[in-house]
């Protein structure tokens, strides 16, 4: 993937802050979800920023490409970012 | 014998429609609507359609299919389809599963479309080009609406509409199609005939590629497939793991075959290739916005944001989101009850009116209490339809039911639900069938199903009544603490029906309904004022389609019930007692001729094949504490559930029009039992029957609901058959565990 050879120390999504900002290093887990998450826009490489958790803690709102998108941390969990 | 070879003509591919791609001259053009979710696609076809619109669904699923037709600037009308809303053409819901195949032409009841009316949200152009640039490739006529300009323009994003439309290949129009500006000139483009773009923007790594090509090469040729579209059936092909119906239903076994091969040669030489495409189609989305748009370089939506810092603040946002739901359902539950009321009334003026009209006899009966009761029935749901499709559609056209789910997510997602189920459920406390058909905003069809099947659990407002009488007959009104025994029962049987409704999610979600992959990734769009024009189409749409589908089932079933109720007639005693009324009415006694003819309606019932079922009943009802005369009441009360109520006046000869429930809560606390000498019912047999009423399905309304909404006959079925299980196991628990705790009667 985009940062693989960096050796940048990545973390889940879902630890970030909230208003905190990193970069889409790599995505793991279920083929088919990871093609689906691709297609909303959470592409290795592309900016993105955990804007807030809900009431409960989970799930938490992003922002990418524009655009804010609710995902249940058990599935941000697979996507890894790099500090932006 | 022979094993079908690729050159003899046998297609390996069946597919949909003629032989013609395009119809041939004079034959009406079909337009078909595509875009993302919240790309404005229902204002535009609203905007186009009006009210010549039509709701059905798509053979065999869940799906619900809106064509309707506009009429062009020439006169010319054509056929527009509006298409689900969709995030990609390799699909994850049956909704994305339906446009793949009208566009790849593998769906048997609609051919592709002539030409499609690409909808996007000029504000979010990055994401939204994602499936543009997919069907594009398709090779089909196509047309770019850049919708929500004027939001774009007052963001100050710039976009030049000819390099998009140079670098795309395709028409592109600006439009708002909740202003109304540009329908003018895409009305004029859907007229002209649209070359399909020639324009290449693949950019796929050559080993994928050449695998794509290979399979291509297998897949047959069909006038209605584009040379072009062949490449991402093959990539549909290679991509699907088995669970795509669609598409093993028309290809052929051999092709499948090589289409699993191939793709497990690459997950062990490049693994990650299945989602190599999805990272070309961004690169190539990058480049054309970096040459076509200007975006100021921090563009945010600051009243969106504004808002979301209260609306789904940690504690603000709970507290407004109940304040809100409260008002929502407090308006079902109320403000629809004067529009029921005046229904009512006007229902019974015509049943009156006819009586008068028409001779006494089988017809009259079968007009006044059989179809006008049935058509009553049907149109009673419709304020409370209407009233909720009202808030929904505004929650929704806002972008607040987003932001409801995520904050009920994490709650409704320990049963096993997701956040939008939050509202179907609470409306279901008010009535099950609009709740029921407010379902449709659950993506996942197994979520969806699940809420189906448990909304009717919530204790609606036509129980009342049954519990008003129950309570009213067997609770004493003692104080307990700082609340009255009544109050602490009544409340208890909403809690029963809520813990069942938990419980039986839980259970469907690990055992029925469980499976797929679950992924709830969900648009939070910007607030946006909606279009009033678009509400108050959805609520009309909602209404016609209740009235008129699920109407129709009422009105079959209501007939039904009316028949049971009233036939066979008389019998030696029923005759005694009508000639003595008729005599003591000569006699100069009304009074005593009216008390009679309670005592004919009485004995008519008992008499009655209701009556008879409630015979049959009493066996297996008996250990619930219920004797014949109950029995009678839920064969009746499936009409609707306070019916139990004027039957069970009818049963113990009050006349049933009499709306003081008094003297029948008396006849329920004296009533005897004949091979007993005591008292038939107590508490115990109140609560139990309570309990039953909690739970079972007994309600036509539902059923029809359910079989409209599911679009087949398995759902209502399974439903009944489940809850009235559940009522008759709990209401056994009850009475048998009083009893033996000595409460019995």
């Amino acid at each position: 993937m985009t940062d693989g050879d960096t050796g940048a120390p990545d973390r889940p999504l879902d630890r970030l802050d909230p208003g905190e900002r990193g970069v889409i290093a790599r995505l793991n887990g279920d083929p088919q979800i990871t093609r689906r998450l691709m297609e909303l826009g959470l592409v290795p490489g592309t900016p993105v920023e955990l804007v807030r958790r809900a009431p409960l803690g989970d799930p938490i709102e992003l922002a990418v490409r524009g655009v804010h998108l609710s995902l249940r941390r058990s599935e941000a969990s697979h996507i890894h970012v790099a500090a932006g | 014998m022979s094993r079908p070879a690729e050159h003899d003509g046998t297609p390996a591919l069946a597919l949909a429609g003629g032989p013609a791609a395009h119809p041939p001259g004079g034959a009406i053009r079909r337009i078909a609507i595509l875009g993302n979710p919240n790309a404005g696609k229902s204002t535009l076809f609203n905007a186009l359609t009006g009210l010549r619109q039509k709701v059905g669904n798509y053979p065999g699923v869940t799906v619900e299919k809106k064509t309707g037709t506009c009429e062009l600037p020439s006169g010319a009308r054509v056929e527009v389809l509006d298409l689900p809303g969709s995030y990609s053409l390799q699909p994850v819901s049956p909704d994305e599963m339906i446009v793949r195949d009208v566009l790849l032409g593998l769906q048997r009841d609609t051919p592709p479309p002539d030409l499609i009316v690409f909808v996007v949200d000029a504000t979010h152009l990055e994401r939204h080009l994602y499936l543009a640039l997919q069907v594009i490739e398709l090779g089909r006529p196509f047309v770019l609406a850049l919708n929500m300009i004027d939001a774009a323009r007052a963001g100050g994003i710039r976009i030049d509409e000819r390099a998009l439309e140079r670098r795309l290949g395709v028409p592109v129009v600006a439009i708002s199609a909740t202003r109304g500006e540009g329908i003018g000139r895409l009305r004029r483009i859907m007229e002209r005939d649209v070359e399909p773009s020639t324009v290449h923007f693949r950019r796929w790594p050559p080993h994928l590629e050449r695998v794509i090509a290979r399979l291509e090469a297998r897949l047959p040729r069909h006038a209605l497939v584009p040379e072009r579209a062949r490449h991402d059936l093959a990539l549909a092909l290679l991509l699907d793991d088995g669970e795509d119906d669609a598409l093993a239903r028309h290809a052929s076994p051999e092709v499948l075959d090589d289409a699993r091969i191939l793709s497990r040669g690459l997950d062990r030489r490049t693994p990650g290739w299945r989602s190599d495409d999805v990272e070309g189609r961004y690169e190539t989305i990058g480049t054309l916005l970096h040459s076509a748009v200007e975006t100021p370089s921090e563009h945010r939506d600051r009243v969106s944001e504004r808002i979301d810092r209260v609306l789904t603040h940690r504690i603000w946002g709970p507290v407004l989101f109940v304040l809100l739901m409260g008002a929502v359902f407090q308006s079902v539950f109320a403000w629809a009850q004067p529009a029921m009321d005046l229904i009512d009334a006007g229902v019974g003026r015509v049943g009156n009116g006819l009586e008068a009209l028409l001779p006494a006899g089988a017809l009259r009966s079968l007009l006044v209490d059989g179809v006008i009761a049935g058509v009553g029935t049907t149109l009673t749901f419709v304020p409370q339809i209407a009233i909720l499709f009202f808030f929904l559609s505004v929650l929704e056209d806002s972008g607040y039911m987003a932001r409801a789910a995520f904050i009920m997510d994490r709650l409704m997602g320990r049963v096993g639900l997701s956040g939008r189920a939050f509202i179907p459920l609470l409306s279901s406390f008010a009535c099950a069938i609009p709740g029921i058909m407010a379902t449709r905003t659950i993506d996942s069809r197994r979520d969806r199903l699940t809420t189906i099947m448990v909304a009717p659990f919530m204790s609606c407002s036509a129980r009342l009544p049954v519990y008003a009488l129950l309570i009213g007959a067997f609770i004493p009104n003692r104080w307990v603490g700082f609340v009255t025994l009544p109050g602490i029962v009544l409340f208890s049987m909403y809690g029963v029906g809520l813990l069942a409704a938990i419980v039986v999610a839980w259970v469907l979600k690990r055992s029925v309904l469980k499976g797929g992959k679950p992924l709830y990734v969900m648009e939070l769009p910007p607030y946006r004022m909606p279009s009033w024009r678009s509400v108050l189409i959805t609520v009309r749409e909602r209404c016609l389609l209740f009235v008129g589908k699920a109407g129709t089932v009422i009105l079959a079933i209501s007939v039904v019930l009316w028949f049971l109720a009233s036939y066979p007639r008389g019998g030696a005693e029923v005759h005694a007692l009508e000639t003595r009324a008729a005599a003591e009415r000569v006699a100069g006694h009304p009074a005593l001729a009216r008390d009679l003819d309670r005592q004919v309606a009485g004995a008519a019932l008992e008499h009655s094949f209701a009556g008879q079922v409630g015979r049959v009943l009493e066996p297996a009802i008996a250990p619930l504490g219920f004797d014949w005369r109950i029995g009678i009441g839920l064969v009746t009360s499936f009409a609707a559930r306070e019916v139990m109520v004027s039957t069970m006046a009818t049963v113990f000869n009050l006349g049933n029009g009499d709306t003081d429930v008094l003297p029948l809560r008396q006849h329920l606390r004296d009533a005897l039992d004949p091979r007993t000498g005591r008292h038939a019912y107590n508490a115990l047999t109140g609560i139990s029957l309570m309990v039953f009423f909690v739970l079972a399905c007994q309600c036509m309304s539902t059923v029809a609901v359910v079989r409209r909404e599911t679009d087949s006959w398995r759902w209502p079925l399974f439903m009944l058959v489940m809850m009235n299980a559940i009522a008759w196991l709990a209401s056994f628990a009850v009475f048998q565990g009083g009893r033996l705790m000595g409460y019995g009667p």
